[in-house]
């Protein structure tokens, strides 16, 4: 005998626990068919009347889940926050940190950029574990009996309340991608100037003499400036410190531009033979007049500009 | 207007309780798990079978009912009946729902409209 009536009982039945699989078989049928005989009584087909009931009892492993008192839940509401606090916590930093080991390890045997590669295959792989198996654990948890205490939650657990940022994010990351643009065009145009001598030579901008001294000198300001970025927005909003340092680093690094602009030792003497307008000298002085009065505008503008922000947020 | 989604959630929600506190006051006369589902649905209290009979068990479980074979018909059925157990909870149960209708007529009654 194998009826519709049968199959769903086999199907109910096979994920109930076996001590009850019998009285409960024994009861389910008697059920359906009372069920059956409700429907047939009222005239119904008892093929017709058949599958309606089973269809009103429904999905087998819903009422098997019932029967059992099983969740139908990989991980339930008492746990499910618990999971995703641990989950955030060790995806945020184990994969990157693996991945960078692994790649300055292969780096260091020489893989160079081919480095990157094995990197971030290792990163994806411990991503994939970490998910695997803390979900498995938890699953685990939760069908476990009896149910685990977790630590309550207390006022002390509340997070500060964010503070309105007055250092947006977008702005730090454009000032600091202008200042690192800023640090590799100077060892570019030495390299690479797109200003070709007469036997095709690369012609530098600025003078190579200064090489010496002040472009290092620059560049340490320069990366300065991108580590202030960095703590500005680590510190979330203007203050008068801050206002300090920033006039601090504004000034390294304009007035030596200003006075190698004015004393005509910041461009590259070989650009005069190239370019005849450079070989004047008053079209030199006017041209380092110009860089100069640039230079000092935009310190001069930034300054105030910083120095309202700062007022505005230290006020508030 | 309320949606027919939400209106459904929420009659669900207020019913679900009240199964058990039916069952348990239904079966002071013993049943089987299909007469019991037509009493309830006679008497305004409609429950799916896919609910009713594990419930059952699981107050079986609980010891608020008991149960007995009776082979002596068509076919075996299981009757259930509320034990003393199950006479003490149901009448905390009906107490507290009791409570539950005073509480919100006095509400009703406090709040202008």
């Amino acid at each position: 005998m194998n009826t519709l009536t049968d199959r769903y009982l086999a199907a109910t039945l096979r994920s109930v626990p076996t001590q009850r699989r019998d009285e409960i078989a024994t009861e389910l049928r008697a059920s359906i068919e009372d069920m059956i005989e409700g429907h047939t009584d009222d005239g119904a087909d008892p093929a017709a009347a058949e599958r309606a009931v089973l269809t009103e009892l429904g999905n087998p492993d819903v009422l098997a889940a019932r029967y059992a008192d099983r969740r139908l839940q990989l991980i339930g509401p008492t746990y499910y926050l618990v999971w995703l606090r641990l989950l955030k916590l060790l995806l945020s930093f184990i994969p990157a940190l693996v991945g960078t080991i692994v790649a300055i390890v292969e780096a260091v045997e020489g893989k160079g950029f081919g480095a990157i590669g094995p990197g971030v295959v290792v990163a994806l792989h411990v991503t994939v574990h970490i998910a695997f198996w803390l979900t498995l654990t938890f699953v685990i948890i939760e069908r476990s009996q009896p149910t685990m205490d977790l630590p309550e939650w207390t006022v002390d657990q509340l997070p500060d309340a964010p503070v309105r940022r007055g250092i947006p994010l977008a702005d730090t990351i454009a000032s600091v991608i202008m200042l690192l643009l800023t640090i590799a065009y100077l060892p570019l145009q030495h390299y690479h100037s797109w200003v070709d001598g007469t036997d095709g030579e690369n012609i530098p901008l600025l003078d190579p003499a200064l090489w010496s001294f002040w472009l290092p000198a620059l560049i340490v300001v320069l990366i300065a400036s991108v580590i202030f970025e960095l703590v500005k927005y680590r510190i979330g909003r203007w203050t008068w410190q801050l206002f300090g340092l920033k006039a601090l680093l504004s000034l390294a690094f304009g007035l030596p531009l200003v006075w190698l602009a004015l004393t005509d030792r910041l461009l590259n003497p070989a650009l005069a033979e190239r370019l005849g307008w450079l070989a004047e000298a008053d079209n030199r002085d006017a041209l380092g007049l110009a860089i100069a009065l640039g230079t000092v505008a935009v310190v001069i503008w930034d300054l105030i500009d910083t120095a309202r922000k700062t007022r505005q947020q230290t006020t508030a | 207007m309320v949606s027919e989604d939400v209106l459904r959630t929420h009659l669900q929600e207020l019913r679900r309780g009240t199964v058990v506190v039916a069952s348990l006051v239904a079966l002071r006369r013993p049943d089987y798990g299909y007469a019991l589902l037509q009493r309830l649905t006679d008497h305004g209290f409609p429950v799916d079978a896919n609910t009713l009979y594990p419930l059952l068990r699981r107050l079986e479980d609980q010891g608020l009912l008991t149960s007995e074979w009776n082979t002596e018909e068509s076919r075996p059925r299981k009757f259930y009946r509320t034990s003393d157990e199950g006479e003490s909870m149901l009448s905390r149960l009906l107490a507290d729902l009791a409570a539950v209708q005073t509480s919100l007529t006095g509400l009703i009654q406090g709040v202008d409209r």
